[in-house]
């Protein structure tokens, strides 16, 4: 293995252990939905959700950076270049995400000052980190990039799949100084946030995926490298000329013009079709390599990616992206349950595929298989999807009796708090997070367990 | 848009994508295993969704342009999974594959 | 053009990429012109010493904030400079509590609490906080709950005490009236109308 194998291997379990931290603070605050009076001045609804979203967006990130590690040296036949420095930046940023935690906790907030942003919290939704954490963030990543773009150099090699990564990585760490500024407008302030937030998630995300599916994919089915490569670019084609301007669906209400409502409706509207077409490849790709693979974990979590993606992110969606329906389904328990199925599918589904992959190299195990990942796989997505649908719920019946039938007021929305259907939402959220909560439990089970029981030199493929 | 409208417009957005979306499951799954019971009901799949478009159109209060993007998104479905299986094929047929 | 090679869609890609981002480099500088303070849809921010109300357009088909004659913020009239510094104040104090973890501010935010775009004309300052903090008027019944939410509580979700001074309070509610008075294109609906039919 190389080094840049075993400090992916260190970003996988970080990922793994802040994907727990996760799912403990979702649990925390869905908690307090249905006991209001939970911990209340002691450690608030606002802190446990800053967790939950912070930790989010910092697992998968670390995810990805460890799939990068990962198979970059494989890509390129030679070891990263400056993988020391990179090796350094992992402690510190691990220490940081341990101090910023415990600022959280302990601080929570600050004064109406810029010592408080820098030193406590910004107050700025998934970018809540102070400042001084924000840098880190950008010097870790900013090492990240070095460290493609110099063993690209070195080995005076390109690949089609390096360089939509390398491309990728520039706007994606731009983007990040995003989690900076605090501007007065809440106008501008909110306008540039989205730039972070959609552009993350429906743009530079969706093409890092993108190519770390690529590698999987090759890894894991064979597909050959032309395949993959023109497959990445017609998906980058598709996704960011839908996705960019698909931004607009976050510019209907918030100071903006009115064209907003036109634009961001058409492109986001048209986001689903790209997504469509990854199925079809999925199940493309399953069969033309006749479900033989070597390791059924990974290729079951690939095809869970492309499903979710587009049920996720494209189906439920574009229920609620047309401004009509939007207007009322906004800023409810909807986009909650949008939110959660399209992380979930897009992101989440695909950095468990990769560290199945991870996990066959290291046991060293040519077929990699057994029950425990069932169980993993089939609690976690059960648990997900019993969760968005009771999210669903709460969600129309919130858009229902305080949005358009209430009017907005706090009273409108005490009513939609207080109606049965959204309680019942709420509970369901409740008891199908803890169901996923177990699938977590297995799935961590089954990563330091799995392949040891399996024959090691045994060559098996086999059909489903 | 009324209360009622609003959510029955947005299951009917909702269930046209995944409309959509099973017709391209389905047909991919018939053509991978040839098997044409999966092929037709991917096809009774999209004929679900054309229902549920003229649904969006007569039924919803969306505004008219919106209208016509649901129909020609709905021309769209029909070939996507055709198309994109057909150039996937392609694609691994070339001699480069069986080296 | 051969659909089978990548440098094809490499093409695609790149070009497609580039016609968006400039697509989207123009509409931003032109809505960044009409989302500063004093712009189209959003105002100065002395706008508060006016009155604020948000009423259906009929040609628009939505609803419009309308800015009325002078309605005085704390018996103060604000210089413009002033105001800027009170928002910025406010802003600082709406982002070092971390208001939008609980909050939704233009529907963004979290789910936990009302949304505050329109917090502003909220009738319950009238119908509940002003009785029950025996304040006068809006603004000081709007200050005293935000000092002290916690003695003013109206169901069982209850807003914490957030250690806001009264100057932090104050800066909070000129922000709340000032972001009423921006253009949202409508959102949210029939504020404050509880609507059965249409
Ligand atoms: C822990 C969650 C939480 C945080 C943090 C929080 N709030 Fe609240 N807020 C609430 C709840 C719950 C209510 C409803 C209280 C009630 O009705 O008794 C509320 C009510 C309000 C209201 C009245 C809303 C209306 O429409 O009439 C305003 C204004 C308000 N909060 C402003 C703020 C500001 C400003 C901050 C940040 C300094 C803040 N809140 C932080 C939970 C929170
Ligand atoms: C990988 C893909 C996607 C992810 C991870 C994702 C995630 C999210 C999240 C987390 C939010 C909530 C943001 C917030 O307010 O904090 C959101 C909002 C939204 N998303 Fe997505 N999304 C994806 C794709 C899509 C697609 C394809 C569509 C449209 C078809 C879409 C439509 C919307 C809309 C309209 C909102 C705004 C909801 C509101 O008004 O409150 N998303 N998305
Ligand atoms: C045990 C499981 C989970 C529970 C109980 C849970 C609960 C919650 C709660 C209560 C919120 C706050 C919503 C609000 O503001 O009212 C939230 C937000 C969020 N969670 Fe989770 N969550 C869980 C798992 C996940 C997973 C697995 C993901 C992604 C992969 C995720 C992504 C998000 C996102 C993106 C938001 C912000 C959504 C928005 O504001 O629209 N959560 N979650
Ligand atoms: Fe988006």
């Amino acid at each position: 293995m190389y080094r840049s194998q075993k400090l992916a291997v260190r970003y996988f379990v970080a990922a793994v252990a802040l994907f727990g931290v996760m799912i403990i603070a979702g649990l925390l605050s869905a908690l307090y939905y249905l006991h209001p009076s939970l911990l209340f001045d002691v450690f608030n609804f606002n802190m446990a959700k800053i967790f939950h979203i912070d930790t989010l967006v910092i697992w998968l990130l670390m995810g990805f950076m460890g799939a990068v590690y990962w198979f970059l040296p494989q890509e390129l036949g030679r070891e990263v270049e400056g993988i020391w420095l990179a090796e350094i930046l992992f402690y510190v940023f691990c220490a940081a995400v341990a101090v910023v935690s415990v600022v959280f906790i302990f601080v929570q907030y600050g004064g109406s000052n810029e010592f408080s942003l820098w030193f406590i919290n910004q107050g700025r939704k998934y970018v809540e980190a102070p400042r001084w954490a924000a840098v880190g963030i950008v010097v870790v990543v900013l090492t990240f990039v070095y460290n493609v773009v110099a063993t690209c150099i070195k080995a005076r090699r390109m690949t089609g799949i390096l360089w939509v990564l390398v491309l990728d990585l520039i706007p994606l760490t731009l983007l990040y100084l995003d989690a900076f500024p605090a501007l007065t407008n809440m106008s501008t302030d909110l306008y540039w946030w989205w730039w972070l937030v959609h552009m993350w998630v429906e743009g530079t995300w969706e093409v890092l995926i993108g190519c770390i599916m690529a590698w999987a994919l090759m890894d894991v089915m064979g597909t050959s490298r032309r395949i993959v490569e023109t497959w990445l670019y017609i998906e980058v084609m598709l996704v960011l000329g839908t996705g960019i301007l698909g931004l607009g669906h976050h510019y209907f209400w918030i100071g903006t013009p009115q064209y907003w409502l036109s634009i961001g409706g058409f492109f986001s509207a048209l986001e689903p079709l790209p997504l469509l077409g990854m199925v079809v490849h999925a199940i493309y790709d399953a069969g033309a390599h006749h479900m033989k693979t070597n390791n059924r974990p990974a290729f079951y979590w690939i095809l869970a990616e492309a499903f979710g993606n587009f049920i996720g992110a494209g189906m439920f969606g574009f229920m609620m992206t047309l401004p009509q329906i939007n207007l009322f389904s906004h800023g409810t328990q909807w986009t909650v349950s949008h939110g959660h199925f399209a992380f979930w599918g897009a992101y989440g589904c695909g950095v468990i595929a990769i560290l199945y992959i991870a996990k066959q190299k290291i046991s060293g195990v040519n077929f990699l298989d057994g029950r425990a990942w069932k169980w993993g796989f089939g609690l976690l997505n059960f648990g997900l999807i019993g969760m968005v649908g009771g999210l669903l719920i709460a969600g129309i019946a919130q858009a229902f009796y305080e949005r358009a039938i209430g009017g907005s007021t706090l009273m409108a929305f005490m009513a939609g708090q207080e109606n049965p259907w959204f309680v019942s939402g709420m509970y369901a959220r409740m008891g199908f997070g803890l169901i996923f909560a177990a699938g977590y439990v297995v799935l961590v089970y089954d990563l330091l367990s799995a392949g040891k029981h399996a024959p090691k030199s045994a060559v098996k493929t086999q059909a489903p | 848009m009324t209360p009622y409208a609003l959510i029955y417009t947005a299951v009917l957005l909702g269930l046209f994508v995944l409309a959509g979306g099973s017709y391209g499951g389905f047909y991919s799954v018939g053509k991978l295993w040839t098997n044409a019971a999966f092929i037709r009901t991917g096809i009774a799949c999209y004929l679900v969704a054309i229902l549920l478009a003229l649904a969006i159109c007569l039924f919803t209060p969306l505004a008219a342009l919106w209208k016509i993007f649901i129909v020609l998104s709905c021309l769209i479905y029909a070939a996507i999974p055709p198309v994109t299986w057909r150039y996937l094929a392609k694609l691994h047929r070339t001699p480069e594959e069986s080296k | 053009m051969d659909i089978q090679d990548p440098g094809f869609w490499r093409a695609g890609a790149i070009s497609t990429t580039a016609v968006m981002l400039v697509v989207l480099a123009i509409l931003t500088i032109d809505s960044l012109q009409d989302i500063r303070a004093g712009g189209s849809h959003v105002p100065k921010y002395d706008v508060i010493n006016q009155q604020i109300g948000y009423q259906y357009d009929w040609t628009r088909r939505m609803d419009v904030p309308v800015i009325g004659g002078q309605q005085l913020l704390f018996g103060k009239l604000y210089t413009e400079a002033e105001a800027h510094a009170l928002m910025r104040k406010g802003k600082l104090v709406i982002q070092s509590r971390a208001c939008m973890d609980c909050h939704t501010f233009f529907g963004n935010g979290a789910y936990y609490a009302p949304d505050l775009t329109k917090a502003w004309l909220d009738p319950a300052w009238q119908q509940i906080w002003m009785p029950m903090t025996a304040a006068k008027t809006r603004e000081d019944a709007m200050v005293m709950f935000l000092m002290h939410p916690d003695r003013y509580p109206t169901w069982g979700r209850e807003m914490p005490n957030l250690h806001l001074d009264e100057s932090e309070a104050q800066a909070v509610v000129a922000y709340l009236k000032w972001m009423s008075a921006v253009d949202t294109n409508g959102f949210p609906a029939n504020f404050g109308q509880t609507q059965s039919q249409q």
